[in-house]
């Protein structure tokens, strides 16, 4: 068994078949075909100009600021569910409410490992598609198409950075006297809160990105928007929804740098 | 819980032998202590100190051999409440978490009595709170009580660790290296509090140790280990530099031995 094993473990393996993927994925391109469609220039060109300007008027900067109001409601939402769902697993998937020696310990810790992986194996769009056909064009559907697949990433980040924190303090708590959940509390998640929270706050900017991509489902935010006015080709409009998108992304991020900040400081 | 009678030893090193790989740590070690003791483990690095403060806080199980402190076997069938309560260990990195207020480190000491509630409370409302408090005051930084453990020097965490001691009041306290890299001042003040936190009472005190003059001050016997086995076992007041030197030249010559 253990040669076996080697080679499917070995890193040239991989290399040679990630190597063999690209050179595949070459070959099958028809290159005697032009490669970008005929006028394609064109309105590439087209779309660039339309950003000198952007449609800035008071009545289209309202839908925008109502599309990204509804965004940020639906990744705030989406990242919520995702951290109620991904927290609780993470941490039985991490083992950490086990002793070492408890016979369930692993079995347990492998079957959460697999619902957390099963749920993030499907992308939030394929996920978003399935709650749509079966609960209708709901905010609902929305949100759960988000924060499962979020979950089970969180999850899974979860589970690794509760097991990777130093050993020495915890063993010292144990033999102060403390229970597998005492540790958990005054331990384990002390020294790795401000991992877990700042990859939070990545995956909730990620989530906005999702939920704007959501709305091709039809699910209203800018998304919604920007398939509207692509459709109308109004490329200005097109331009001022993806500055909203980017000041979204933006703001989440000058939030999580100040929310680390403020968790390494005090 | 089965107490033995008053007079018999508090801790009770039975034939304690312990292998790591390629290296007997300890090998055959007998030792007993009576309640009231402070006793000086010396000797060279790799001797078994460590090793025999390990074995005594129940953290690490011997090869062959038993330890008990106040009757109680140190096995991994002790719970772990139980063995809270007989011992406690101030490591020599003090290991404490760095991201907590101090009054949290502090009443760790507390966990083997607290339930699950009492300790979820407490993440909010620190419980036995007095008991941290009054602990740190005796450590001389009444102050620190709230403050980021990580914000603290390292002479101001080892009196942290060492008020958890202090509120897990154990019957028998074990410190590794607590006086090593501490200026001559800081050592005094340190061995002194250790001192007081053993006396009189029925408790006892392990440290290792490097220093004859503080053995001499604030210990009541020295043990001297060699190559994991006991070399002698004096009077503190008799320790010298002299026996001292010679426990480690003699180490140093027979490891050279072991070379060639």
């Amino acid at each position: 068994m253990k040669p076996r094993r080697a080679i499917l473990e070995s890193p040239h393996l991989l290399t040679v078949l990630l190597i063999g993927a690209v050179a595949w994925s070459l070959a099958t391109v028809n290159w005697s075909a032009p490669l970008v469609h005929t006028g394609g220039g064109k309105s590439a060109l087209r779309f660039l100009l339309a950003l000198f300007p952007p449609d800035l008027s008071p009545e289209f900067l309202l839908v925008c600021a109502n599309a990204a109001w509804q965004t940020l409601a639906f990744a705030l939402t989406g990242i919520t569910v995702a951290v109620i769902i991904g927290f609780p697993l993470g941490v039985v998937a991490s083992g950490a409410l086990f002793s070492r020696e408890s016979r369930i310990r692993v079995p347990v810790m492998l079957a959460v490992r697999f619902v957390l992986g099963a749920i993030r194996a499907i992308h939030e769009l394929v996920w978003a598609v399935l709650f749509v056909a079966a609960i209708g064009l709901s905010p609902l559907a929305a949100i759960i198409a988000l924060g499962l697949p979020y979950g089970g990433i969180l999850g899974r980040i979860y589970a690794e950075f509760l097991e990777d924190v130093p050993e020495e303090p915890l063993v010292a708590l144990q033999s102060a006297g403390a229970s597998s959940l005492q540790v958990l509390v005054f331990g384990r998640l002390p020294m790795c809160l401000p991992d877990l929270v700042s990859y939070t706050f990545y995956r909730f900017e990620c989530s906005v990105r999702a939920a704007a991509i959501l709305s091709f489902v039809g699910i209203r935010g800018i998304g919604y928007e920007i398939q509207i006015s692509l459709g109308d080709l109004l490329l200005g409009q097109v331009w001022t929804l993806l500055f909203v998108l980017l000041a979204i992304v933006a703001l989440v991020d000058f939030w999580s740098g100040r929310v680390r900040h403020n968790l390494l400081t005090t | 819980m089965a107490e033995q009678s008053e007079d018999a030893p508090l801790v009770v090193v039975r034939d304690v032998t312990k292998t790591f790989p390629r290296v007997t740590a300890l090998s055959a070690v007998g030792l007993s202590i009576n309640a009231g003791e402070r006793v000086a483990l010396v000797g060279p690095s790799g001797s078994g100190k460590t090793t025999l403060l390990n074995l005594l806080s129940g953290t690490v199980q011997p090869d062959s051999g038993t330890l008990s402190v106040s009757g109680r076997l140190l096995s991994q069938r002790l719970p772990r409440r139980e063995l809270a309560s007989l011992v406690g260990i101030i490591h020599q990195q003090f290991d404490l978490i760095p991201q907590l207020p101090v009054v949290h480190n502090v009443l760790a000491g507390r966990f083997g009595r607290w339930g699950m509630f009492r300790s979820l409370l407490s993440t909010v409302w620190p419980q036995d709170y007095h008991l941290a408090a009054a602990a740190l005051e005796q450590m001389g930084i009444p102050d620190k009580v709230q403050e980021r453990t990580s914000h603290l020097s390292g002479g101001e965490q080892q009196r942290v660790a060492i008020a958890r001691a202090i509120v897990q009041s154990p019957r028998l306290v074990l410190a590794d290296e607590p006086v090593a890299s501490v200026d001559p001042g800081r050592a005094q003040e340190i061995l002194q509090v250790l001192a007081s936190v053993t006396e009189g009472s029925n408790r006892a005190l392990v440290a290792s140790m490097h220093t004859p003059y503080l053995v001499q001050q604030f210990f009541s016997r020295a043990v001297g280990l060699k190559e994991g086995r006991v070399e002698f076992d004096l009077p503190a007041d008799r320790l010298t530099e002299a026996i001292l030197s010679d426990l480690y030249d003699l180490s140093h010559e027979e490891s050279s031995l072991h070379w060639h």
